[in-house]
């Protein structure tokens, strides 16, 4: 049955392996494949424009030079995390490393309240993303003024929140296979999408657009006469303008943390990497995930550049500052004139005096959104699979249907809680800062998966020996070590921000948002009571929850 | 009441093997169970030239000394593949001629079983603690001859066993892959082939199915899709079930106990498939970890508790 060799790299036609035929031996992986999914994760539409739409709190902020830090800096959480699934591939992601390194029960807290926890303030991101970039834009494009307000209200917020969820169900349940063709689909179409917004912008002067602007405000949302300038007056009120050429170092330290947003997660499908074979190779998950993330920077670069060449960036800044400002009524602050939040696809379009072409700019590029927001709760799926299959979670957790291998347990777990959240997102505007943490919780269980990183070497002796990279060090150091510090202080540094910026930059310090300090603290708490919990009625059943990373001795 | 440990796909692991033996006394179980496809998937050969020794591993190759071989070989057996000193003549003939490769690698992984198989006696022997093997699809035939000549280790496939009370049928047949391994068969003939066994049970409610193959749709069986070149789908996201039918419709038919299931080594669980626990413990065994199911039976509950271990 033996029937196939294998060169050794540097020793010529030598064969260094023969393998023989065998369950499971498969070919690679297309890298190409899992950069898609890695791209979707940093998606530059969807997460990227709308959260460098708060790049306006640092006017003084440089954001291509940022981005370009940010690249920099998450190249380092993406070795980080290339070199655990190589040495650790199995699925689970963040849990399995957490808890076979720092423990069990740390390890189940800290991820189950990042992938799991934290998801459910997610979908309301995500609902109000959908609003902001397909509902609203193309209601008001259609003329349809009434269905614009209706997702602009708070139940249409609601209704958006159940239609992602629906959505991400209906994801799950037809399965991955088949959400991987649209993803594609939705790829290649977005893409094009992207190269049209992007060359109407090349091609177009800022008169033009400023032209475009002032009609299109004026025939869609019946705005006076000089839109343009009227956003720009109406953001002076709160808003002390900004210049895309001012660069200074601290201002751009400060724009982090709005990029973490949508570039910190390069990662996301790390919990997936485990469950293929060929992981064990370091070079398949890095490059995907490197190429992932740096393909969108290099993409989020164009458009910035773009924006500032045809929009102008002052008045994106400007645009952006006057719907936030109003929406979150900040003292002073005027509306704007184009009460929609500042799309740059949608003005783009505007560049094309013609509504069925922008209407159908804003559907191609809605793809952004329908070919990624799928995958919302997969890794959370996962997570909350291994914590079952480990007994700290009950079996059912982990049960899936017979007939469409639905994983409705995992579902119940996450759609139920999304559900009250969202009720909670859009009803209570008060509870809405906790929202603004969402990105920070994620950043602590990426810090503890690279703190488990850190110390893998000398905690995992054996597993560390035994995986690929142990032989990768720098200065006599282990490599994933290094590089972890490095990740870790980038991480610090924003945890940081977020929690004690003194002008509040992100809306998330402690001092000002004691809501979210006590809703992330309870669900520390909770997930803390339901690893206790676990723990004492499973020591009833005669099962011991240490047991299962234990070691066996090998001699 | 007997305690289980029951783990699978160890490959050629020696670490993972060794790991197993201990299992008894580390976890106080009296029953050690694994589930098959014993042997490994590869040779790497160490080439003996001018007085030093050439090895590639892991994609490095580096060349050592004669006192370093035993070393490097360990470290090789550990990941489940074989070490196999050579000479560059023979080198060459065994990458220029496949009837050579299939009867080398038949004779390290033979020799590699009977090695095991030694080892074991030198663990358990008097310790009252027994241990089945049931060899899987990618184990050849004359696997079973080797732990047959075993008195300590006792061979599960084909044939009713009787554990403290409770019954024990076993195989390592599977339906058919897209690798064409040894021990495949179609989904009416594997079905014949549990039937066969099933049907000598005394109560199927106080039996364990320790069937290689895990039961199609189980969650049990979810492989990455691959494409006719064997080329993983979609990055390997993909996910299809694979198992078998015939496992699924006897488990459904008899409802055991509890069902043992390996193969499909990314689909670690645990389902319920009615009354029967299903389990497949996952394989890990090129990290040199054992991944594991301890299943506490009971008189009166049938299984008092069960949990997976990575041990």
């Amino acid at each position: 049955m033996a029937d196939a060799t294998m060169g050794a790299p540097g020793a010529g036609a030598r064969p260094g392996l023969f393998l023989r035929n065998a369950t499971g031996l498969v070919k690679s992986w297309s890298t190409f494949d899992a950069f898609v999914y890695s791209f979707w994760s940093v998606n530059l539409i969807t997460l990227g424009l709308y959260g460098m739409s708060y790049a306006y709190t640092v006017p003084d902020g440089q954001v291509v030079a940022a981005i370009l830090l940010f690249g920099l800096l998450v190249t380092f959480l993406v070795i980080t995390y290339a070199m655990l699934v190589s040495v650790m591939p199995r699925t689970g992601g963040d849990y399995a490393w957490q808890s076979r390194v720092l423990g069990g029960g740390l390890g189940f807290v800290l991820s189950i309240t990042g992938w799991w926890f934290t998801l459910f303030l997610w979908a309301p991101i995500y609902a109000n993303i959908l609003v902001v970039q397909f509902f609203s834009p193309l209601a008001y494009t259609l003329g349809w003024t009434g269905v614009a307000t209706f997702f602009t209200s708070q139940t249409g917020i609601f209704v958006s929140c159940l239609i992602v969820l629906a959505f991400v169900s209906i994801v799950v349940t037809m399965g991955m296979e088949t959400y991987a063709r649209i993803q594609k689909i939705c790829f290649w179409i977005g893409i094009a999408g992207l190269v049209v917004v992007c060359a109407l912008l090349l091609f177009a002067s800022p008169q033009d657009f400023q032209n475009a602007f002032n009609r299109e405000a004026t025939t869609l949302f019946n705005a006076k006469p000089g839109a343009y300038q009227a956003t720009i007056d109406a953001a002076s009120k709160t808003f002390p303008g900004s210049s895309f050429g001012t660069l200074s170092f601290g201002p751009l330290l400060l724009l982090l943390p709005w990029l973490a947003f949508y570039l910190l997660w390069p990662n996301w499908g790390a919990t997936l990497y485990g469950e293929v074979r060929g992981a064990k190779d370091i070079r398949k998950p890095f490059w995907s995930m490197f190429a992932g993330l740096w393909v969108t920077v290099a993409m989020v670069v164009v458009v910035v550049l773009l924006i500032d060449k045809t929009i102008g960036w002052n008045f994106y800044q400007s645009a952006n500052a006057a719907y936030w400002n109003n929406l979150f009524a900040v003292q002073g602050n005027v509306a704007p004139p184009v009460p929609i939040w500042p799309y740059p696809v949608m003005f783009a379009g505007f560049l094309v005096n013609n509504h069925l072409f922008q209407a159908l700019l804003i559907i191609v590029m809605g793809l952004w959104f329908f070919g990624w927001a799928g995958t919302l709760f997969l890794s959370s799926t996962r997570v909350i699979f291994a914590a079952a299959f480990d007994r700290v979670l009950p079996s059912w957790a982990a049960n899936i249907s017979a007939k469409r291998r639905v994983p409705y347990g995992a579902l119940v777990l996450m759609i139920v809680p999304s559900i009250v959240i969202s009720a909670i997102y859009a009803y209570k505007p008060s509870f809405t800062s906790v929202f603004l943490d969402a990105t920070a919780v994620l950043a602590l269980t990426f810090f503890a998966t690279t703190v488990a990183a850190i110390i893998l070497p000398w905690r995992r002796k054996d597993l560390y020996q035994a995986s690929p990279i142990a032989n990768y060090k720098i200065a006599g150091i282990p490599t994933i070590t290094v590089v972890g510090v490095i990740t870790g202080l980038f991480l610090l540094f924003m945890l940081w921000e977020w929690s004690f910026n003194s002008a509040d930059l992100y809306g998330t310090t402690f001092s000002s948002t004691p809501n979210s300090v006590y809703y992330f603290l309870a669900t520390y708490v909770v997930a803390v009571v339901i690893y206790v919990v676990a723990r004492v009625v499973r020591k009833r059943q005669g099962i011991d929850l240490d047991r299962i990373h234990h070691e066996i001795p090998v001699e | 009441m007997p305690k289980i440990f029951f783990a699978t796909d160890l490959h050629g692991s020696e670490m993972c093997w060794r790991k197993f033996l201990n299992a008894g006394k580390f976890y106080d179980a009296d029953i050690l169970i694994c589930g098959g496809d014993m042997t490994g998937k590869a040779i790497v050969p160490i080439v003996q030239e001018n007085g030093h020794y050439t090895v590639t591993l892991g994609g490095e190759t580096q060349s050592v000394e004669a006192g370093q071989v035993a070393d490097v070989e360990a470290q090789i057996r550990r990941k489940g593949y074989y070490p196999l000193q050579m000479s560059v003549e023979r080198l060459h003939e065994l990458d220029q001629n496949p009837a050579k490769r299939t009867e080398t690698f038949q004779q390290v992984m033979l020799d590699g079983v009977d090695r095991w198989m030694g080892m074991a006696a030198e663990k358990l022997r008097g310790t009252g603690i027994r241990i089945f093997v049931c060899p899987g699809n990618d184990d050849e035939m004359e696997v079973d001859d080797v732990i047959r000549r075993s008195d300590v280790v006792e061979l599960g496939e084909g044939r009713v066993v009787e554990i403290d009370g409770w019954s024990m049928i076993s195989t390592g047949w599977s339906n058919h892959t897209p690798w064409n391994t040894h021990r495949e068969e179609t989904e009416e003939k594997l079905g014949e082939r549990i039937e066969a066994m099933a049907s000598k049970l005394p109560d199927a409610s106080k039996a364990i199915f320790n069937l290689h193959c895990p039961p199609f749709k189980s969650g049990l069986d979810e492989a990455p899709a691959i494409d006719a070149d064997l080329r993983l789908l979609h990055g390997g996201r993909a996910l299809r079930p694979v198992g078998s039918t015939a496992v699924r419709e006897a488990i459904e038919r008899h409802q055991p106990l509890i069902s043992l299931h390996g193969h499909i080594h990314e689909s670690k669980g645990a389902v319920k498939i009615g009354k029967t626990l299903s389990i497949n413990p996952g394989s890990s065994y090129e990290e040199g970890m054992l991944m594991g199911a301890i299943v506490q039976l009971d008189a009166k509950k049938g299984i008092k508790s069960y949990q997976l271990v990575n041990g």
